[in-house]
């Protein structure tokens, strides 16, 4: 892949922004059902549907996703992950633009990070999206979170939108923000958003200790968060795109840690964050039906971890690490046929971590990604297929490194047609994941000896997707069942004192995501709206044949997880209920339920909301009350974080 | 799942400990005192860390009965994060919970608590005479009067002290400097146990972790080296040292592979400890050579040797299995030839062992 080295001087970086969508398969379908009509499984939230869900990030917004499940550490700083269908966070890539937001050292990517006032739509695609005129990251895990920012679309003549506005509520919350949208000329427009967040993130819960419910105040949870972000935005007279974007992220936080029986309230932990990224992304389109897309990112994150009460030498522990990430990619699609479009992508990433701790190795990874894709199209039928190949390289400054890997991953998604509302769908989609930086050098529980973790996934679902010229405007169902296997899991382990990771799981999972969802005119006023999720995951540790956990569920996997949204809208009123609920889970490899302290009981969440949107002085603003688990209800998603009780939020915006 | 069937056990045993008692190593010279009789077994379960998920496991040998944790049906309350080590001494049960700060003390029949010592991250307990020691990860070792059961003393030892052993009137603790990769502590502190004062520091391999004494006054000494690898801390790998007690001198240092948890223990003629192939090396004291790579003979496979206790009124090796170290452990009986008798289901990392006495 040096042709693409040569052609992407990094200064000189190009890239997509726009995943414009040529084939008719994959566009978004009619305006009235907002339902992604993609050959696999997706789902999409926009802008406007945040409020429905009560949402303050972009872990909040997905609430409402089939088979999603969010770990989540509570609290406004508390860390939020996402794994999808069972398989794990760090099977799901986080696309901002259709540009991956990596973490080498975790695999995992904080969703808590993302404040929602720049975000236009968010979108999860189980396997991989059904463009594919992507870059080959796209198609390198085993689904696809897809962030969207809002976009300058303005006029010569109002050149300019800028949005003004403030949340705030409880555990101290204060988040102003501003969005400045500016049209230079035909040709170029940029825009640039900026937030602080501080809280001070105390909130009262109770801790259960043998039949007594003790309460507590979660404190040093404070946060202080400041980002800026700006992107230019070019078209040229042939209609070729350009755009860069430059992100700065500061978190100063208070890490409350786990709730320990008989010791104080936990405090004095910090981590700080300071993450810069810049990206750029070039799209050109030929006629006679050629299309380049030319990405590159850059990515310097640095986190600091402070604990003050260490029983080493020093009495506390300091670390840093910065990780880098240098990324290039170029993808070219060509439409043969009508119905036929092809491409190849290949993608260049090279990531390295440093950090402050003894022996530390110093890797760095080099990633080749090159995917070659069809999208085939037949009468009622639709076919995609690719082929990834996954060059991995390593090097480390002392020790021993993981052995170069080559791997080839194939996927294959299908769609049919049955007859005009009903569309059957199925997906097979082979892919891995390979160990994180902090699974193969974290300081002494090294083991290089750690294969990559594959993930076979299979899927048959069916949709059912009507607009009506009734009261009902549209109808849509959506059914999937699926299959799951992975092999070679990575798990900590204490095998190898005092901590050791090791491929040693083995899950398989089936499951099925019903999504349904509806709006409704009720007489000449009002409009309803209703959205019903159900996601079932039956996923199997299998990793010990003939041991007590056989087939045993799987830690943090709920059975049942389910999602109901109602709201009613009235020119510029909106009101709207959310409850959501989760069976009970395990937090270790028991399935034990003969004491209610040996798993995490099921918990159900309501939260309402009100949004107004009207005009002060000619000037659009928007008024909005949410209160978060309406009912008080006292639980926890993982095992020694109690989440908080009722909680309130309020935010008016005003646009000039 | 699975019981203690005591009396097909006691007569395994009796006959196992018949056809061996002929061999020239005897395995406990001590014949059962006569009226002593156990009344059950207490397994201390670690659980995870942070996950406030620690239990007692206790079987009652003469009801046949497991409760799953005694500590919680006896108190109403949990006993907290992460129990290290259990030790039974008198009418007394010490329960070390290392990350919730506490070293609880019970009554031993009924787990009913007693007191409870708040010590920052306690290790293990050792007993002599009328102190129970506790070890802290703070550098210290605390002397708690039995009887008060107040803390009178505290003794600086070396950085983060793991186990203790007694022999020869004096406590040898290992301090392993654990929380300082790769600059670990490498010194056992010896305490005289009359003047409760640390009067040496004896230099042993990197990271000594576990410690056991033997009847011929020989400490054994179990550590991890140092995890290095870079020019400024070249490797060193795990092994033992032997150190003399009536001398306090190194009488030897060799390299082995240990697996995690590693406990040792010594009993009679014999020491052993867990291998890094999950295998139970058995040494034997006297002659200071390896007896046997495996203690157990009938082909039993621990997964994840986690914990060993010997006892000797009923002539068993009790064996504990963590297996993936995040669902129940299981304890195992075995007969002093190594043959399994028995086994029963316990809590998440079975970590400590103890027995109590009717």
């Amino acid at each position: 892949m040096v042709w693409i080295l040569a052609a992407l001087p990094f200064q000189h970086a190009l890239a997509q922004t726009d995943t414009t969508k040529r084939l008719k398969e994959v566009n978004i379908a009619s305006s009235r059902a907002e339902l992604l009509n993609s050959i696999a499984p997706a789902q999409q939230i926009k802008a406007d549907a945040f409020v429905r869900y009560s949402a303050f990030n972009v872990a909040d917004a997905i609430r409402g996703f089939s088979g999603v499940s969010i770990k989540d550490y509570g609290g406004v700083g508390g860390l939020k992950t996402v794994s999808v269908r069972g398989l794990g966070a760090n099977h799901t890539a986080v696309l901002l633009d259709g540009i991956q937001i990596n973490d080498a050292e975790n695999g995992q990517i904080d969703l808590s990070k993302f404040n929602l006032n720049n975000v236009a739509e968010i979108a999860l695609y189980n396997g991989q999206p059904s463009d594919i005129s992507q870059p080959a990251r796209s198609f390198a895990s085993a689904s696809v979170l897809a962030i969207k920012t809002i976009k300058p679309t303005l006029s010569a003549e109002k050149p300019y939108l800028i949005s003004a506005g403030i949340k705030g509520g409880s555990f101290g919350l204060v988040n102003p923000y501003v969005q400045w949208q500016q049209r230079l000329n035909n040709h170029l427009s940029f825009i640039i958003n900026g937030y602080t967040e501080n809280a001070d993130g105390k909130y009262r819960y109770t801790v259960y200790n043998g039949g007594k419910n003790i309460p507590q105040e979660r404190i040093a949870a404070d946060v202080k968060i400041q980002q800026i972000d700006g992107a230019v935005y070019w078209v040229g007279k042939d209609s070729s795109k350009f755009n860069l974007r430059v992100n700065y992220y500061h978190a100063d936080r208070g890490l409350p840690g786990a709730v320990v029986l008989y010791v104080p309230t936990p405090h004095g932990q910090k981590l700080w964050n300071n993450d810069f990224f810049t990206q750029a992304g070039y799209e050109k389109n030929w006629k006679g039906g050629l299309r380049l897309l030319v990405n590159s990112k850059y990515a310097n994150s640095y986190l600091h971890y402070f604990d003050p009460e260490w029983n080493n030498t020093a009495g506390f522990l300091d670390e840093h690490y910065r990780q880098q990430e240098f990324y290039g990619s170029a993808s070219l699609s060509y439409i043969i046929t009508k119905n036929w479009e092809i491409s190849y992508a290949s993608d260049l990433a090279i990531n390295t971590l440093s950090a402050n701790l003894n022996v530390f190795k110093y890797p760095t990874r080099t990633t080749v990604l090159n995917v070659l894709a069809s999208n085939f199209k037949t009468g009622k039928f639709t076919l995609q297929g690719s082929v990834l190949n996954s060059n991995i390289t390593e090097t480390v400054v002392i020790g021993t490194t993981i052995p170069k890997r080559n791997v080839f991953s194939p996927t294959l998604m299908a769609n049919y047609k049955l007859n005009e509302p009903v569309t059957l769908r199925a997906f097979y989609k082979n892919i891995f994941r390979a160990p994180t930086f902090s699974e193969l050098y974290y300081t002494f529980i090294t083991n290089t000896g750690l294969r990559p973790e594959f993930a076979n996934q299979y899927d048959i679902g069916v949709t059912y997707n009507k607009n009506l010229p009734g009261a009902v405007e549209y109808f849509s169902l959506t059914a999937d069942l699926y299959y799951n296997k992975v092999k070679d899991k990575i798990i900590y382990t204490l095998k190898i004192f005092p901590l050791s990771v090791q491929n040693i799981a083995l899950v398989e999972g089936v499951g099925a995501d019903l999504g349904l969802k509806t709006e409704a005119k009720l007489g000449s006023l009002y409009k309803g709206l209703l959205a019903i999720n159900y996601s079932f995951q039956r996923a199997m540790n299998l990793t010990y044949p003939g041991d007590a956990t056989y087939q045993n569920q799987l830690p943090y996997t709920p059975l049942h997880l389910a999602n109901l949204n109602v709201g009613v809208n009235r020119q510029g009123w909106g009101l709207y209920y959310n409850q959501m609920f989760s069976s009970l889970r395990f937090y270790n490899n028991n399935n034990d339920t003969s004491d209610n302290d040996y798993y995490l009981p099921y918990y159900s969440l309501a939260d309402l909301s009100a949004v107004y949107k009207g005009k002060y002085k000619l000037l659009p603003i928007m008024i909005s009350a949410e209160i978060n688990n309406l009912y008080g209800a006292s639980y926890q998603v993982v095992r020694s974080y109690p989440m908080p009780g009722r909680s309130f939020r309020i935010s008016f915006q005003i646009t000039i | 799942m699975k019981q203690f069937k005591l009396k097909y056990l006691l007569i395994t045993l009796s006959l196992a400990s018949i056809l061996t008692s002929c061999s020239k190593n005897d395995p406990d010279p001590t014949p059962p005192i006569p009226g002593d009789a156990r009344a059950g077994i207490y397994i201390l379960n670690q659980g995870n860390i942070n996950q406030n998920n620690s239990t007692l496991t206790y079987f009652d040998y003469s009801t046949q009965t497991t409760t799953a944790d005694k500590y919680m049906v006896a108190n109403s309350t949990k006993l907290g994060d992460t129990g290290n080590d259990l030790g039974v001494y008198g009418a007394k049960m010490y329960i070390v919970v290392n990350n919730s700060n506490l070293v609880s003390i019970t009554n031993a029949h009924t787990a009913k608590l007693t007191k409870q010592l708040t010590i920052n991250q306690p290790r293990y307990v050792k007993f002599y005479k009328n102190y129970a020691l506790v070890s802290s990860y703070s550098g210290t070792v605390s002397v708690v009067d039995t009887t008060s059961l107040t803390i009178t003393k505290t003794i600086n030892v070396g950085r983060n002290p793991e186990q203790m052993t007694v022999a020869n009137g004096k406590l040898y603790v290992a301090n392993s400097g654990g929380l300082d990769y790769p600059d670990y502590d490498k010194t056992v502190s010896v305490i005289d146990l009359n003047t409760l004062t640390e009067t040496k520091k004896i230099t042993v391999t990197v990271n000594p972790i576990s410690i056991t004494s033997d009847r011929y006054n020989n400490v054994y000494v179990l550590s991890m080296g140092n995890y290095g690898g870079d020019d400024k801390h070249p490797a060193v790998g795990s092994g033992i040292t032997v150190i003399n007690a009536n001398t306090d001198e190194v009488r030897s240092q060799s390299n082995v592979s240990f697996g995690y948890g590693i406990p040792i223990i010594a009993q009679g003629d014999f020491v052993y400890y867990p291998t890094a192939d999950n295998k139970i090396a058995m040494y034997n004291a006297k002659t200071q050579t390896l007896e046997r790579a495996n203690f157990i003979t009938d082909g039993t496979v621990i997964t994840s040797p986690f914990a060993l206790a010997f006892d000797p009124i009923n002539g068993a090796m009790f064996i504990t299995d963590a297996k993936d170290y995040s669902s129940n452990g299981t304890i195992y009986a075995f007969n002093v030839a190594g043959q399994k008798q028995s086994s029963l289901t316990t809590g998440i990392n079975p970590g400590s062992i103890a027995f109590v006495n009717k």
